[in-house]
């Protein structure tokens, strides 16, 4: 019983260093999401069409290859490791998300009907109030459903960061295996990630509700 | 005193000519009404008026003052005044629809003072706003979205929000065309009030009876041009060119 506690309560500090890239890669990947999406609709065709190029290459390459090329690629070409590991994780997840998260704001903004930035316009609002007071959330709550299920994908998604020695939660239960042969935490630790997404199943269903009261 | 004048405005879509050579010209007050058969090009002129579509040539003058011109194959030259010279009316409403009613009419004003360094108060866009909806009768509505709104009741809010901007002139485009007919009573009585408080307007609509009632002089518009204008009177019951005639008899069946 004391090494399950013992154990539940070392697994709980390298849920930690799970949520820490969890929560630094939304904080940083959900505004850049926005710049890329706008880069991706821009009138200026170059711009759009790097953009786009660079979230292909971002979408259709595995990400635990992204890590290890942001992670050693220095170190290959320059002879010198110039990332901490954990700026590393933090960088790749942040673009690596911000690709997916603006293909699915491309998606909502393409999605509202032009009459609503014609009558901001006509009303005298700028291009950017018109976006931020009135389209923004419109687009919030159409892409709320794509969005849970990105984020919920970015849960999971953190255990790769083991593959630079980023020591997160599936790394803390290896180490029983080594050095005390105990399997079982191991598996444990879905037990972690389970209430973590129940938690945001329900803070999505509630952002859901919130946004109820209007149809859009 | 002319209000609005516009001079020889013409659009191209690509290859495709939609106006050729607008002349019109209102006086403060006056009620304008615009007829004419499908693909005409009478939304196009509101939007061209609205700046939604940027006019290829051709000038715009309100109150005396050039807001818009235009030469083919140079770019046009806006005044900062212009936008709000005009206000416009959709066939679908448009409003914001997470916003309520009276949200709905204090947005833009409130952005607008914002913008401004001696701004109107809060308190001044609010009491505008609630008398506004008094005028098109949606006091109570005042706290209600938009999704819980009749497609007359959006509509007249949508005319309130537009009148929050004191436009010079304001253009409604079909505005009763996507209301159930026992609905669009309640708009045209609000639109024909707004005739009584000295509002110039522009108003392209279907409904020939109103149109007959509520406008100091109509005009019909087809491929392009004006191709007859003069009193309701004249144009309903003495048209003198072939395709009025045709345009209005297809009406009456
Ligand atoms: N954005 C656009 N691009 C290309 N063509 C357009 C565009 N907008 C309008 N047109 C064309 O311009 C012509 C005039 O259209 P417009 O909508 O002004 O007619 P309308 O008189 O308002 O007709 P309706 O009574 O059906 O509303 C039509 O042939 C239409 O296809
Ligand atoms: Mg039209």
């Amino acid at each position: 019983m004391e090494q399950f506690i013992n154990i539940t309560l070392d697994l709980l500090v390298g849920f930690g260093e799970t949520l820490k890239i969890f929560f630094v890669t939304l904080a940083f990947s959900l505004p850049l999401g926005l710049i890329i999406a706008f880069g991706s609709m821009s009138k200026f065709k170059p711009l759009a069409a790097i953009t786009r190029a660079f979230v292909w290459v971002i979408r259709g390459t595995p990400l635990m290859l992204q890590l290890i090329a942001v992670y050693y690629g220095p170190g290959l070409i320059f002879g010198q490791m110039l990332l901490k590991a954990t700026t590393a994780v933090y960088i790749t997840f942040s673009i690596n998300y911000a690709c997916y998260f603006s293909e699915i704001y491309r998606g909502g903004i393409e999605s509202i009907a032009k009459g609503q930035y014609e009558a901001g316009q006509v009303l005298g609002m700028t291009k950017s109030e018109t976006f931020f007071k009135v389209i923004l959330l419109q687009v919030v709550k159409r892409i709320l459903a794509p969005m849970s299920n990105e984020v919920i994908t970015l849960v999971k998604d953190t255990s790769l960061a083991r593959v630079v020695t980023y020591y997160e939660l599936i790394y803390f239960a290896q180490r029983y295996i080594k050095n005390a042969g105990l399997l079982w935490p191991l598996f444990y630790t879905a037990i972690y990630y389970l209430v973590f997404t129940a938690l945001l199943t329900f803070f999505f269903g509630w952002l859901e509700k919130k946004l109820d009261y209007f149809k859009a | 005193m002319k209000i609005l004048e516009i001079k020889n405005l013409r659009k191209r879509f690509g290859d495709i000519e939609v106006l050729k050579g607008i002349d019109l010209s209102l006086k403060k007050g006056e009620v304008l009404s615009i007829i004419g058969s499908s693909g005409g090009g009478k939304t196009t002129l509101l939007r061209c008026l609205n700046f939604l579509e940027k006019a290829n040539s051709g000038e715009i003058i309100v109150a005396g003052e050039t807001v818009y011109s235009a030469n083919e194959g140079e770019k046009p030259v806006m005044s900062p005044e212009a936008q709000l010279s005009f206000g416009l009316v959709f066939q679908q409403f448009n409003l914001f629809p997470q916003y309520n009613v009276i949200e709905n009419l204090m947005l833009a004003p409130k952005l607008r003072a914002k913008r401004q360094k001696n701004g109107e108060s809060l308190d001044d866009i609010r009491a505008r706003a609630e008398k506004l909806l008094a005028t098109v009768g949606l006091t109570e509505k005042a706290t209600a979205y938009p999704c819980q709104l009749s497609g007359g009741q959006q509509q007249r809010v949508a005319i309130a929000r537009a009148l929050m901007l004191s436009p010079d002139i304001l253009c409604f485009d079909e505005p009763t065309s996507s209301l159930d007919p026992e609905l669009t009573g309640e708009v045209l009585r609000v639109i024909r009030s707004l005739k009584d408080s000295e509002r110039t307007m522009i108003i392209v609509t279907h409904e020939m009876e109103f149109a007959r009632n509520v406008s100091d002089r109509v005009i019909f518009i087809s491929d392009g041009i004006i191709e007859e204008e003069g009193t309701p009177e004249e144009v309903f019951s003495s048209p003198r060119s072939e395709k009025l005639r045709a345009f209005l008899s297809a009406g009456e069946k």
